[in-house]
């Protein structure tokens, strides 16, 4: 081997070299901060049940003062009736007053049930006056002031929970208690490793996101057979979506086996390509398409999307012309 | 006068190995390939994506957005594309053609094989040592080409943390896929007289035509196992891509593995053996 050729195969060596160690040390420095993080996921997670199915969070703040809400609001304006009646009513600007939220469905035999836990800033005297003014009636569970509306239909009992200075839970009365069970018994959701796994994944700069087991949902609803075997053979999903100028997101899910994701994957293909055989005749909305993504190897399947803050502009022109 | 007794003649030295004969072939072999014409043609091939990359980034420094048909995409969906229709679909097959059919046809062709087969090596070892020589120069061009891209391409709106198993199983699919292509065409080119057209309508025509049809003609192909195993979305960026998609079937990681090593050990040994039968005519 002439010296020529040597020094070629060491500076190409090196070339390799450093780039495997800069990856190398980006993934561990990423896996260090997440393991010196106190916990995964934001904090509210101690209020989430371990037997949640699903669990998500949305990065309320982020998503009302992104430019992609205004160029959507632009694109699609929505009377402001809703959110003025709720501030009137409850003091609550939604814009401004939530940062986010984590919610979780809570499968039980029957029926399931379900919670909201809102960080933000609210006005108590103002909400329980609202909620007595509706007939409900206030309770004290281990510590927590419940504010527990009648139900005359039979279902559970809707009810709003101060848990916190500036944390509040609304969801069903047997939820709400499991919520606060869950955080005094340390039996939260934080010690569910399958779950957690699932929230570990997530990018933890998506402005929003949800993870949950399928498989226990659907045993807990009893479905027919005949339902129960059309469903997609999905054990557990998760979705993260990420609000900027405009919009990108992931959907992933954990198939039964190689077989079942094999098949997922070629529904998910054939619905792609009917779609851009459909849209072939619109670049702007092949062009949308074309960002779609389906990936995933063994068990797995992923879809990503990007809708370009262009679409949005799109949808404003013709708002406009429909006018 | 007596006559001085003659010294004793040194001991014959031993003939190598097979082992140690293909390294020394290997040795010899990596020079000539990597200073040779063909050598352009490879430089041309693995700089064309690094290029492309160190644009795209100097374009996303100066704050434009990059879009690819009207998107906008993540510096590692686009690394992803770039594995995909730069390296996975064009590169590696077709330097495992260029390379690969030359590695017997080269010295039948320069009427110099006759020098390495009057060697007192197995001609198989021959064989081997190209081989391991064109894995050497062809992995050591490739692979810093793609860490060059790597590095380029996914700060951008990415993370290079994140993307780092991605670009490791990028690394190790690309080196498989040069491994088994040029055990293929090494074998081709040890067996036919044309062996780069048979190549090339191996690879641009037979395997695009089986991915393109439903049924089992796909498992005749590498690519149908190499790709079973990128971790990249396939891109869809032309009709014939298109149909791929959707006709694709992806075998198990198992499976796919599993074939790839029989290919390349099958063919490997068909080649080395049809080296050492095969009588070499030369054209005078």
């Amino acid at each position: 081997m002439t010296k020529r050729t040597r020094y070629f195969l060491v500076g190409a060596a090196a070339i390799l070299v450093v780039g495997l160690c800069t990856g190398l040390v980006a993934y561990y420095s990423g896996g260090l901060a997440s393991l010196s993080a106190a916990q995964t996921g934001p904090s509210e997670l101690t209020y989430v049940p371990a037997d949640a199915a699903i669990v998500a969070y949305a990065n309320v703040r982020e998503v009302m003062t992104s430019q992609f809400r205004e160029r959507f609001r632009q694109a699609m304006p929505q009377p402001d009736e809703g959110r003025n009646e709720l501030l009137k009513e409850t003091g609550i600007d939604v814009e401004h007053d939530i940062d986010h939220v984590v919610a979780c469905v809570l499968p039980k035999d029957g029926e399931d049930g379900g919670l909201v836990v809102a960080r933000g800033r609210f006005n108590p005297t103002q909400l329980e006056s609202l909620a007595r003014e509706h007939g409900a009636v206030v309770e004290d569970y281990r510590g927590k002031r419940l504010l527990v509306a009648q139900s005359h239909d039979g279902h559970r009992q809707p009810t709003l929970a101060f848990l916190d200075p500036g944390l509040v839970a609304i969801g069903d009365e047997v939820s709400i208690k499991s919520a606060i069970d869950a955080e005094m018994g340390g039996h939260s959701v934080l010690s569910n490793d399958e779950l957690m796994g699932l929230v570990k994944d997530v990018d933890s700069s998506a402005s929003a996101w949800a993870v949950g087991r399928l498989d226990v949902l659907r045993a807990k609803a009893h479905l027919p057979e005949e339902v129960e075997r059309q469903l997609p053979p999905v054990k557990w999903f998760a979705a993260t979506g990420r609000v900027d100028g405009g919009l990108s997101g992931t959907l992933r899910a954990e198939a039964r086996d190689e077989q079942a994701a094999d098949n997922l994957r070629d529904v998910v293909r054939g619905f792609f390509a009917l779609a851009r055989m459909q849209a072939g005749s619109d670049p702007k909305v092949a062009a949308l398409l074309q960002t779609l993504q389906l990936s995933g190897t063994g068990t797995t399947v992923q879809v990503s999307f990007t809708v370009p803050a262009e679409v949005f502009e799109l949808l404003a022109k013709a708002h406009k012309a429909g006018q | 006068m007596t006559e001085t007794p003659a010294a004793p003649a040194p001991p014959t030295p031993r003939a190598p190995g097979f082992l140690q004969a293909s390294l020394r072939i290997m040795d010899l072999s990596i020079g000539q390939m990597l200073w040779s014409r063909r050598t352009i043609f490879m430089a041309l091939v693995v700089c064309g994506p690094v290029v492309i990359a160190l644009v795209i980034r100097l374009i996303t420094s100066l704050g434009v957005p990059t879009r690819i048909n009207g998107a906008a995409m993540t510096g590692p969906a686009i690394f992803g594309l770039m594995i995909w229709i730069f390296y996975l679909r064009f590169t590696v097959p077709v330097l495992g053609v260029f390379y690969g059919t030359a590695l017997i046809a080269d010295e039948v062709d320069d009427k110099t094989i006759t020098y390495l087969f009057t060697r007192p090596i197995p001609r198989g070892a021959v064989l081997v040592g190209k081989y391991l020589a064109y894995l050497v120069a062809t992995g050591f061009v490739v692979l810093p080409s793609v860490a060059l891209v790597y590095l380029l391409i996914v700060p951008i709106n990415g993370s290079l943390g994140t993307s780092f198993l991605a670009f490791v199983k990028d690394l190790v699919l690309l080196a498989v896929g040069l491994a088994v292509y040029g055990a293929l065409f090494a074998f081709i080119g040890a067996w036919f007289k044309r062996p780069l057209l048979i190549g090339l309508i191996f690879v641009f025509g037979w395997e695009q035509a089986a991915l393109a049809f439903p049924g089992y003609l796909k498992r005749f192909t590498v690519a149908y196992y190499l790709q079973g195993l990128v971790p990249h979305a396939m891109p869809q960026d032309s009709v014939l891509s298109l149909v791929q998609a959707i006709v694709r079937q992806t075998p198990s990681l198992g499976s796919a593995v599993l074939w790839l090593i029989v290919i390349w050990v099958v063919t490997l040994y068909l080649a080395s053996r049809m080296v050492e039968r095969r009588e070499y005519v030369l054209d005078q």
